[in-house]
């Protein structure tokens, strides 16, 4: 009853240990608090005076306080426990995340992950804390229970041991009849239940087509449907919570009149007949509170799936090597690389050479691999086939260390990091000082921001408060470069594709000065860049079609020509 | 308490309460009978185990107690069952309701709801606090009323028997009912406001790092974000814990009670109902044991009271969401006047600025467009060309000047200006239903034969009819099944059902590559020819198709003309020009 992931928790056993000896405290306390109430009542019944009855009631009240102790210490126990558990789980996940990369971003999207990190983990806390404390409680004190009837009167204990597995065959089936019920019109009710969120997100286009105010009407209608299609699945579904209720109470009405005939009868006397009348719904109880969270122990157990499979993602070890700094004498050389997703190839057989602060213009349709080939650039992706080598040293990948400390890469929307700008400007250099800063901003051309901000460089920027146009971003991203004097290879992928025309002009007299003195490679379809690149790449569907300088290719009448005439001339 | 501050001045939770008043009613009284059969059942046996204790001559004189007692113990969950049926149904009931009060309200500035609320999940938010609405009512509302009315009742019937016995019960349940959910709203709503503040600091910050995870590579600065963030995490499990252990303490001190009341009532009973191996004393094991079945009822009384510190923020929002919209100032002056061809938009001097803004948005334009005529408004992000267009539509009332449809202030024509003047967006929404329900939007009378003609003319045909289930297969959520050009070409086709005369295009194509931008450009051009064009866009791709090209700049006119005559005269637009081309 105990999933197999929760047993392989650390310090697992000492835990089930201690709840188990706990649980046996409490399932006594209940036992010791019905006798002791039963025997006072019977007194009393018997006409004692209820000064004479004092010692039972004192320790009914005993046996109550110790079983609700037990439980209190259950909790702040198991409470522990699973917080210590839980942050564990999330700083290793942690970790995994922020190391394994955007890989895992990507697959899962940034929202799975960031519910996933907090939400998942809190799921899966609650779960261990549940599955503990129920699954014990289910497994001891029914038991104790039915002992101590038995003591008393096997003719009640026999009666309450059958109906156990009647209770549960019922709810068992009942459940799965509404599962299919529920699956059956799972369709309908996710069409029903977006319908709303859905209207709210295209409000402006029906305004647009003048027909936002009828439309109320249909999100009534429409709500309702789903009003009556949810009472449909919830009359069978919460059919079996119905079973269990329904015998477990019955049951209690059964022991109470079957007791009743047979004290007429003389068969038994009061003082078990209370005794046993009292210890039946104890002995239903554990079952009940287990039911009752059944559903959300799933979704723990499926959160805990979830992240068990990111944690067991194995982190590809590259092997690292010492690379020079790159300079003005370095050489890069690659040779027939491969990249492809799932077997299908989106690069084939590039080969580049590179030396020293060349500018490299990467240039094709959408679709052609140039964000690919920066990707591999970077280190993000990693070749399935190919040599490199930079000044003669052999690696498998630009993954590695010293090559990616030397990188800064430019994407077409720049994270902006909700921090102040000071803080987004000396992400890559955090000990730069106010005066560098501040030369950064001159040179990027960000005075004009800055003197809109009400707190200067250390206004909060970013997504939720004050947010930057795609030019502002750019311009950061250049400050953050600029302030980085270590880092000499420059990653540009579609820098200005989605600027206005002017502010890429602008950006572009911003950006040449820093080019100089990097390597840079620079994937675009602006035809503009080129006239500034050393050399040329042009990419078509994932190959390199022509590469040379500006002139060779102009004088050659080949796939840069093409291109040009059909993204230039428009 | 705060919340009930919030419900005094409440507008969305309140007036429906008297609106399905019935089944409202009827929830709560199932509720409150579900528990008086759970007592009922165990005071019954516990009398019926003593009158058969004490051997009545004849199984009769207990035949009453033996019926029911089997009575309540099928009545208990029958009762259950149906009240959650009617509570969820009066709660569904209400949702409709608040759905349709939502939508209404948004409804309002449908146009501008997105730009006030940039990016930020709020429709998401906004639905998901009806769904909070709904908790708040089946987890906190339904369960207090109901245990009040228990409350109530069995006072009231102890009163019966004895007053001052009465009184003495109703201080007990009072700490049960009244003390100790008062208690723990105050003393955890503090540390669950905190809670909620870290918990969303976490998150924001979280999603922030994790959307910027390049850099932190990059800058190899990774495990430092994971370690502060840990610590964080550690502050808010602080006071979850602290939550958590008052939680426990304060169950522990119910349970405490309730071991009070029962033995208050075993002495009480022992006074009142003395007996002799029966008789009255039958009573006693009665009321005794009545009291366990109870506990049920009451002990969830203060989680649920301090949940309500969750719901809080939920009713907040909503209520001032209303607010807000009040405060703008909504246009009632309408035109019913229908106008005829030819179509001409005068712009006179028009300057607009929002008015909680000094800046001017649009500072004195004139302009005019004449029907069938194609302009394109160009400018940079934030020169004023989207509130130019909004002004055009009628979407905003002019500051200053006039923006004139045929002799008409366009922002008199309400709703009905969408039968003049059409838009297709940067990102056209794509409603998550059939192909034919989304073409249908922009004419609901369209024929099947219609519909097809008009997927031919957007190019789409051979698409739609490859598709397994054709005009009947659903888009997916928000269009995903369509790429981008396939989106906007539906989005035309739309249009082209509507049959408007006049079309703003509001960068339409801005995030589509180049090839697929000119070809979308190419069949909006053709396939609008003879409207009246209205182009906004940001760069100078297809503008040689256009027969006036204006440039904004601060919200007036920087230059315009003629493509090719801009082309011939403005040093301006030949640099531009020469750049966009390449060389």
């Amino acid at each position: 009853m105990i999933d197999k992931s929760i047993l392989r928790f650390p310090h697992i056993k000492k835990i089930l240990f201690l709840l188990t000896g706990i649980t046996f405290l409490q399932a006594f306390a209940i036992v010791g608090q019905a006798c002791f109430l039963a025997a006072a009542i019977v007194g009393l019944w018997n006409g004692l005076h209820i000064d004479s009855q004092f010692v039972n009631i004192l320790l009914f009240a005993i046996c109550f306080c110790a079983r609700h102790s037990a439980i209190f210490l259950r909790e702040r126990i198991l409470d522990n426990y699973a917080a210590e558990q839980a942050s564990s789980l999330r700083k290793q996940l942690l970790i995994k995340i922020f190391c394994v990369g955007p890989q895992v971003i990507q697959q899962n999207g940034t929202g799975n992950i960031t519910t996933m990190v907090l939400e998942g983990i809190d799921q899966v806390e609650n779960y261990l804390h549940l599955t503990l404390s129920k699954v014990i409680s289910l497994m001891i004190v029914p038991w104790i229970v039915l002992l101590s009837i038995l003591f008393f009167d096997w003719k009640s204990a026999a009666f309450l041991l059958i109906i156990f597995p009647v209770i549960i065959i019922f709810m068992v089936v009942l459940g799965y009849a509404a599962q299919s019920k529920a699956d059956r019109q799972y369709k309908t009710y996710q069409i029903l239940s977006n319908h709303f969120v859905d209207s709210l997100r295209g409000i402006d286009t029906l305004k647009f087509f003048g027909l936002s105010k009828q439309y109320g009407k249909s999100i009534f209608k429409t709500s309702e449907r789903f009003r009556k299609a949810t009472l449909n699945t919830l009359k069978i579904a919460i059919l079996s919570t119905f079973a269990l209720d329904f015998f477990t109470t019955l049951s209690i009405a059964v022991v109470a009149v079957m007791l009743g005939l047979r004290l007429i009868d003389g068969h038994i006397l009061l003082y078990p007949a209370l005794a046993i009348l009292i210890l039946s719904p104890e002995y239903f109880l554990p079952i009940r509170d287990f039911s009752s969270d059944y559903h959300a122990t799933l979704n723990g157990k499926n959160s805990m799936g979830a992240i068990s499979k990111i944690l067991a993602i194995e982190e590809e070890k590259v092997e690292q090597q010492d690379l020079p700094t790159w300079s003005s004498e370095s050489y890069l050389k690659i040779n027939a690389l491969d990249f492809g997703y799932k077997n299908e190839p989106t690069l084939s057989e590039v080969s580049l050479k590179v030396k020293g602060y060349q500018k490299i213009g990467i240039i094709g349709l959408s679709g052609a691999g140039k964000s690919t080939l920066i990707n591999l650039l970077s280190g993000f992706l990693k070749p399935q086939a190919g040599q490199i080598s930079v000044n003669g040293i052999e690696i498998s990948s630009f993954s590695q260390h010293d090559w990616q400390k030397q990188i800064i890469y430019i994407p077409q929307n720049p994270y902006i990091f909700r921090a102040t700008l000071r803080d987004n400007i000396t992400f890559y250099q955090p000990d730069a000082t106010t005066e560098q800063v501040h030369e950064a901003i001159r040179v990027v051309g960000l005075e004009q921001l800055v003197s809109e901000l009400t707190q200067g460089i250390d206004t909060v920027i970013g997504e939720g408060s004050r947010s930057l146009s795609g030019g502002q971003a750019q311009r950061i991203a250049l400050a953050r470069a600029f302030l980085d004097k270590k880092r000499k290879i420059l990653l540009f992928d579609e820098p200005t594709a989605h600027l206005d025309i002017e502010t890429e002009v602008e950006l572009k007299e911003r950006m040449l000065p820093l080019m100089e003195d990097h390597l840079v490679f620079f994937a675009t379809h602006r035809l503009h860049w080129m006239q500034e690149m050393d050399q040329i790449v042009v990419m078509e569907h994932g190959r390199i079609a022509e590469q040379g300088t500006l002139k060779d290719l102009k004088q050659h009448n080949g796939s840069f020509i093409r291109l040009s005439s059909s993204v230039g001339r428009l | 308490m705060k919340i009930f501050k919030i419900f005094r001045n409440d507008s969305w939770v309140k007036p429906f309460l008297g609106k399905y008043r019935k089944s409202l009613c009827w929830a709560l009284v199932l509720g409150f009978i579900t528990f008086f059969c759970a007592g009922a059942l165990m005071f019954n046996s516990g009398y019926l185990i003593s009158r058969s204790a004490s051997l009545p001559e004849n199984i009769l004189l207990v035949y009453v107690p033996i019926v029911l007692t089997r009575a309540f113990g099928i009545g208990r969950p029958v009762f259950k069952y149906l009240e959650r049926l009617t509570s969820h149904n009066w709660v569904l009931k209400l949702t409709s309701e608040l759905r349709l009060k939502l939508y209404q309200v948004l409804e309002k500035d449908a146009i501008f709801f997105k730009k006030d609320y940039q990016t930020g999940n709020i429709l998401g938010l906004l639905s998901e606090d009806i769904n909070h609405i709904q908790n708040l009512y089946l987890r906190t509302v339904f369960p207090t009323v109901i245990a009040w009315l228990l409350y109530i009742f069995i006072v009231i019937c102890l009163g019966y028997f004895s007053l001052w016995f009465a009184l003495v019960m109703l201080l007990l349940f009072a700490i049960l009912v009244i003390l100790l959910p008062i208690w723990s709203t105050i003393v955890n709503g503090a540390r669950q406001e905190q809670q909620k503040q870290m918990r969303n600091q976490l998150y924001t910050e979280l999603t922030d790092n994790v959307l910027g995870i390049s850099d932190w590579i990059f800058s190899q600065r990774s495990l430092e974000y994971a370690e502060k963030h840990i610590r964080l995490e550690q502050k808010f499990q602080k006071i979850t814990k602290a939550i958590r252990n008052f939680n426990h303490k304060r169950n522990f001190l119910a349970q405490l009670v309730f071991c009070i009341i029962a033995i208050v009532l075993l002495i009480w009973t022992s006074q009142y109902f003395p007996g002799n191996h029966g008789g009255s004393a039958n009573w006693i094991a009665a009321f005794v044991l009545a009291v366990f079945p109870l506990i049920d009822a009451f002990a969830p009384l203060s989680d649920a009271a301090q949940e309500t510190n969750i719901y809080q923020d939920s009713l907040i929002r909503l209520n001032r969401l209303q607010d807000e919209q009040t405060k703008r100032t909504l246009n009632l002056e309408r035109n019913e006047k229908k106008i005829v061809a030819p179509y001409t938009v005068k712009i006179k001097s028009l300057k607009f600025k929002y008015p909680d803004n000094a800046k001017l948005l649009i500072n004195n334009l004139d302009l005019k467009i004449v029907d069938g005529e194609k302009i394109a408004i160009l400018g940079k992000s934030g020169s004023g060309k989207s509130t130019l267009a909004n002004l055009i539509r009628g979407d905003l009332t002019p500051t200053e000047g006039k923006v004139v449809l045929n002799q008409e202030e366009t922002y008199k024509f309400g709703d009905k200006i969408s039968n003049y003047i059409g838009v297709i967006h940067q990102a056209p929404y794509l409603f998550n239903t059939s192909i034919r329900n989304n073409l249908s939007i922009g004419n609901e009378g369209a024929s099947e034969q219609e519909l097809w003609d008009v997927l031919e003319r957007v190019g789409l045909k051979k698409l739609v009819v490859e598709l397994p289930d054709k005009l009947d297969t659903l888009v997916d959520e928000a269009g995903l099944r369509f790429s981008g050009g396939e989106r906007h070409r539906l989005a035309l086709a739309r249009i082209l059902l509507k049959d408007v005369p006049i079309i703003i295009l509001d960068e339409p194509t801005v995030s589509l590559d180049p090839v697929t931008e000119q070809e979308v450009i190419e069949t909006f051009i053709k396939e609008l020819q003879g409207k009246t064009l209205i182009w906004i866009t940001h760069h100078l791709q297809g503008l040689s198709l256009m027969d006036q090209v204006i440039f904004l700049e601060d919200g007036h006119l920087e230059m315009s003309g003629s493509p090719q005559k801009l082309a011939r005269d403005n040093r301006h637009y030949r640099k531009l020009l020469a750049i966009d081309q390449g060389f």
